[in-house]
């Protein structure tokens, strides 16, 4: 790459370029700061923080169910209050738990991983979170009102259409997807903008990191799938339920199945937008902590582009019992099986990149581990699932509730833990206890396997899903009574890395810029980053700068410090091309969204609040891009 | 290898050995079974190998790595990387070739279970899903050998039988597991099965796709007769109702049409013809009753008329207050409708 | 004083009015998001039809070709508007800025004008029939999106008028043309399908 080959060697005045980026990067304390907030760490630390509190919550209403299994014929919950709270179970950690932590973890991870200052669109970034939070306020006062929805979290008509659900309870639900899902595509805008434009120079296609591709692709994936979710929950269902379309209501020639197919062709890639990030989480950590470049990077960047394609065909898995054409879900389960070869092929580079490398046995390997036990039977059960004859026994019993957890919190819920251990040390400066990291492990695998395996086999006994009680001489509870006592292992493994989170703020090790001694460039900076994340930007001159001899690295000079200004670089190559002044912080996409929210919250009562938010976008966009004089000037 | 599987997979003997997938009672779930049983051992094996190669590398003493170039600069040498790509390309491979035979296998059991449907002494029955109860209808050319009853359906063993289903208001789903996987049943849409029982007995079967408040209370009983029996069965159920034979049984009947059971049940030969709950004109011959939840006992059945709520709550059959002196004549009177 | 290797940028030009700028690309990500719904309303419009043996149902006059053809024209026209905006932003050319857009706006306009006469010229709404429903989907959206961007080319032209004329502006101008294009591009196809579809395999 020619503009690095013979960069001369310069004396940089750090001194002066730090005090001046302090000023310009700075958010002011306040509550008016606060809500104006556009710097990435802090919006992605609202989105972890904030995701994680529904972790929190979805996990209370997973212990509550699991009290009300743990005996037949309980009467702990009664139906209407145990449908409630599988069905708010099942949204709360899919649309206000997983995507959104993916999505924060991104916002806060990517900008560091490429060498960046900031998101390419800062305040979209800050009104994408505003979004998140008062959608998932709108559900959970729906929750608190005794609103809360009650049909199963994909909410299939026509039990959620206007005869079978009166009351707001499913309309509270379906406007809650808008909000989370403009939320999700406004951070895959982001996400991918950032990633094509605003690289180091020098970090070309081959160079980028794993989990950055990881975003990259899953981001696209947002944008082909999220339209369906609208179309199915608000298009269909919720003007089916208000304004009298019928799409889906089959006594006036809609059909429940088309609910389905739209609903599923954003559900199967909806698993997948949660499980790829967490794929890149894995790479990250198995190349860092086995101290070796990964094995087989094109391959692992493949696999993940071709997880992502295979998964918009996968669909009808979810409907073999509604008896589609033999020919027809042939072809899904040919697909459905397909991607395993995929998932395989990471699996197979991360044991060699393991085998040969020198891995330090930290905490974050150790979910590594967990992952793939987990996962790979997950995805071992849901080759089962893939066949035709097999689905029709086990499709909607217990099996399948054991495959998704399995797929779920071994795919991604332990690279998750996995690298909330690996990156707390740079978010915060500290190292998290990687004793008490262990115990929290195994507290988290056992219980976890306890609580689930079994599962499995409830499901080949017969036992259906979304029952709140079930007879005594089914024989179900033993294996019920031991799913619960899991439950209760998992809760106290989520004390104990509150617990660890908390303590370790204080008390743990001083981390430094570089702990792990990792190779991305995340690892060059301060622990926690400056706002402004470097003093001057990195260049890539590898695909691991920091695994490279220190008097070969490069850094950027020229890019004024006085204001907010990043470096944009071409798509292939990451050449420099132009400097780009970021914005600082604004009102107005909290504005913005407040005004959006209240048109959206009005419309599950009246379609005309859709004008209101249509009206109030407007205000708030007006406000957002008025122009000041100065930088207007022709 | 069947038998082995099955023994080794009932994990626990103490389940009831009537909705197990894992005790198939016909040709279709034999099917599912040998299938499982074949994804389950080598699924399990691949599993242990994964489980095992893992723990090979984190274990491995590091014979064949140049250990001091990863040190410098994290890379190892070109000899390790292309030992790797040999073995992760065998593992490749290896996942694809067992992907594509499983899949052989499993489009090959889809064929041999829908060759088991559209034969030529087949009998349909058609299932129609309701909010929280099954109504079953024998379809039959000759009207007068149409058998209408609710959540327990007879077959003669070794006889074909087409399930063909629909539903009347929300989606939900006939899943007999030990004859057969399960289909949804959708309104305004007919969906199809077949199943077939091999052997006389009493399999239980719950509705399998989430539908309101009482998705838990949804069961039905499929019973396999005899030859011999289920035409002594069918017979039955083609008369009308017994007649009451005694003062009480008659004054049970009066009490029965007085309230209001009437606008939504049907006792054939009496004024009683609602069509939206189960149809009563041989309740007697029932052994459970609301869709499977109790079994069918005077005790049991006065519990259910005088609070159906506490049983089922949400359910859509009214509360009736029914005066105490009249609830052993009613149930005395339903009973005797074998 | 640290001494490193470094690569200097301050030669480099601030912003760029140009297909390299972060919101270009942003653009597009938009398009492609409306283009995704667009797809998939189209292929419900087919899954509808395929489960219908009469199309359109009976009662449903299928709307005019007359009008919405006519339509077509102005909104042909009105993206060669764009394309004198988007050229004239990057060379900061006022007057060639104000002629693209406000004749963008025009044509706009008089597509908005002509569609208005084609639908309200359907005799039938979105509670009729899923044929209802799922036409007037298609309709509303395609129409919000076209009135968005006809609102917010506006509000491009009043800030080149009163001479805001800067990157970022320029900017504002030169990607605007891509969500135009796209209102135009996604419409041509739907258009074929809602009303040439029925025409050529329409009930037996």
């Amino acid at each position: 790459m020619t503009p690095l080959v013979a960069t001369p060697v310069r004396e940089i005045d750090d001194v002066r370029g730090r005090h001046d980026l302090e000023n310009a990067w700075r958010n002011p304390a306040g509550l008016l700061s606060w809500l104006s907030v556009a710097t990435h760490q802090a919006i992605g630390m609202r989105y972890i923080v904030t995701a994680f509190i529904f972790l929190l919550a979805g996990g209370v209403e997973a212990l509550l169910m699991r009290i009300q299994l743990a005996k037949a014929d309980n009467t702990f919950l009664g139906p209407d209050k145990y449908n409630e709270i599988f069905t708010t179970h099942g949204t709360t950690m899919m649309f206000l738990f997983a995507v959104p932590m993916m999505e924060g973890m991104a916002i806060y991870l990517v900008p560091l991983l490429i060498g960046t200052r900031n998101v390419a669109f800062p305040r979209l970034n800050a009104f994408g979170y505003w979004m998140y939070l008062f959608g998932a306020l709108f559900l959970y006062f729906g929750v608190f009102t005794n609103t809360a929805p009650d049909m199963g979290w994909f909410a299939y008509p026509p039990l959620s259409g206007p005869q079978f659900s009166p009351g707001k309870r499913v309309d509270f639900w379906a406007q809650m997807i808008t909000f989370t899902e403009i939320s999700a595509l406004c951070v895959a805008t982001e996400i991918i903008a950032t990633i094509v434009k605003l690289r180091a120079p020098g970090m070309s296609l081959n160079r980028i990191p794993i989990y950055a591709w990881s975003m990259l692709i899953q981001s696209f994936m947002i944008l082909f799938a999220m339209p369906a979710v609208m179309v199915s929950s608000t298009v269909m269902l919720l003007n089916d339920r208000t304004i009298g379309t019928h799409f889906v209501n089959p006594w006036a020639g809609g059909d429940p199945l088309l609910y389905q197919h739209v609903f599923w062709f954003f559900g199967h890639p909806e698993v997948y937008l949660i499980f790829i990030p967490a794929l890149g989480f894995v790479s990250a950590i198995v190349e860092t902590h086995s101290r070796r470049a990964m094995f087989g990077y094109p391959a692992l960047v493949l696999s993940q582009l071709a997880n992502a394609f295979v998964a918009f065909g996968l669909w009808v898995h979810h409907m073999f019992a509604t008896d589609l054409p033999q020919m027809g879900e042939s072809y899904f389960t040919a697909s459905s099986m397909m991607i395993a070869i995929a998932s395989g092929t990471q699996i197979f580079c991360w044991i060699a990149t393991l085998w040969s490398g020198r891995v330090k046995m930290r905490t974050p390997v150790y979910f590594v581990l967990g992952f793939i036990f987990i996962f790979v039977l997950g995805g071992l059960t849901g080759v089962m699932l893939a066949s035709v004859p097999l689905d029709l026994q086990v499709h909607d019993t217990f099996f399948v509730v054991a495959h998704f957890h399995y797929v779920l919190i071994g795919g991604a819920l332990f690279p998750l833990f996995g690298a909330f251990y690996h990156w707390y040390p740079k978010m915060t400066g500290r190292v998290m206890d990687d004793f008490i990291g262990k115990i929290n492990f195994w507290l988290l695998f056992i219980g976890f396997n306890v609580t689930f395996f079994p599962m499995h086999i409830l499901g080949l006994h017969g036992m259906t899903r979304r029952i709140y009680t079930y007879p005594q001489e089914m024989g179900w509870e033993p294996m019920n009574a031991l799913a619960t006592v899991g439950a209760f292992i998992i809760l106290l493994g989520g004390i104990v890395f509150i617990l660890n989170v908390i303590s370790s703020r204080r008390h743990g090790a001083e981390a430094g810029a570089n702990p792990w001694d990792g190779g991305t460039l995340e690892w060059a900076t301060d622990s926690p980053p400056r706002n402004y994340n470097f003093v001057n930007l990195p260049a890539a001159t590898s695909r691991y700068p920091l695994w490279n001899d220190p008097k070969e690295r490069v850094v950027v000079t020229g890019l004024r410090d006085d204001r907010r200004e990043v470096l944009v670089t071409t798509l292939m190559d990451a050449e420099p091309h132009h400097r780009l002044v970021l914005p600082s912080s604004s009102i107005w996409p909290f504005l913005t969204a407040l005004l959006s929210a209240i048109g959206l919250w009005g419309s599950v009562f009246h379609f005309s609040w859709y004008y209101v938010a249509m009206l109030g976008a407007f205000i708030g966009l007006v406000g957002w891009f008025w122009p000041r004089r100065r930088e207007a000037e022709a | 290898m069947s038998r082995l599987s099955g023994g080794f997979l009932l994990a626990s003997t103490a389940f009831a050995r009537s909705q197990s997938a894992l005790e198939p009672a016909g040709p279709q779930a034999a099917h599912f079974f040998r299938l499982f049983s074949w994804f389950f051992w080598i699924e399990a094996a691949i599993f242990l190998i994964v489980l095992a190669l893992t723990a090979w590398a984190l274990t491995r003493r590091h014979r064949g790595i140049e250990q001091e170039p990863l040190e410098r600069v994290h890379i190892p040498s070109e000899e390790t990387e292309k030992k790797l790509l040999w073995t992760v390309g065998g593992g490749i491979l290896a996942t694809v070739l067992i992907l594509l035979g499983l899949l052989v296998a499993s489009v090959t059991t889809g064929k041999a279970i829908s060759e088991l449907a559209n034969q030529k002494n087949g009998m349909v029955v058609e299932v129609v899903g309701n909010q929280w109860w099954w109504y079953v209808r024998y379809l039959n050319d000759d009207a007068s050998q149409i058998v209408v009853t609710a959540n327990e359906i007879h077959i003669p063993v070794g006889r074909p039988v087409r399930i063909r289903g629909t539903s009347n208001d929300v989606i939900h789903s006939f899943w007999v597991p030990e004859l057969n996987g399960k289909r949804d049943l959708i309104p305004s849409r007919i969906t199809d099965e077949w199943i077939e029982a091999d052997h006389p007995g009493r399999f239980r079967g719950q509705c399998a796709e989430f539908c309101g408040m009482q998705h838990a209370h949804m069961s039905l009983w499929v019973v396999a007769d005899t030859p011999g029996d289920f035409e002594k069965w069918k017979q039955r159920q083609l008369q009308p109702a017994v007649e009451p034979s005694t003062p009480e049984l008659i004054a049970g009947r009066d009490v029965f049409l007085k309230y209001a059971c009437v606008y939504c049940h049907s006792i054939t030969g009496t004024t009683a013809a609602g069509q939206v709950a189960p149809d009563l004109t041989h309740l007697g011959s029932r052994f459970t009753i609301a869709a499977g939840t109790l079994p069918n006992t005077k005790g049991n059945l006065a519990g259910w008329i005088v609070d159906p709520q506490n049983i089922k709550p949400g359910n859509h059959m009214a509360t009736l207050n029914v005066k105490a002196e009249e609830l052993q004549p009613l149930v005395d009177y339903l009973e005797s409708l074998q | 004083m640290i001494a490193q290797r470094t690569l200097d940028v301050s030669e480099l030009p601030v912003g760029s009015v140009s297909n390299h700028a972060p919101l270009w690309w942003g653009q597009l990500l938009l398009a492609l998001i409306e283009a995704s719904m667009f797809f998939i309303l189209l292929a419900m419009y087919f899954y509808i039809r395929l489960s219908m043996d009469i199309w359109p149902p009976p009662g449903v006059q299928l709307p005019k070709l007359g009008p919405a053809t006519l339509a077509l024209i102005p909104l042909v026209l009105s993206a060669i508007g764009s394309y004198i905006a988007s050229e004239a932003a990057k060379k900061n050319d006022r007057s060639g800025m104000l002629l693209g857009l406000g004749l963008n706006i025009v044509l706009a306009l008089l597509f908005l004008a002509a569609r208005w006469f084609a639908w309200n010229e359907w005799n039938f709404n979105w509670r009729a029939t899923a044929y209802g429903s799922i036409m007037w989907a298609l309709m509303y959206l395609h129409t919000i999106d076209a009135v968005a961007d006809v609102i917010l080319t506006l509000c491009l032209f009043i800030l080149i008028v009163f001479g805001y004329r800067g990157v970022k502006q320029r900017l504002g101008v030169h990607v605007d043309s891509i969500l135009w294009y796209f209102i135009v591009l996604i419409w041509l196809p739907a258009y074929v399908v809602l009303y040439w579809g029925p025409r050529f395999v329409g009930a037996p």
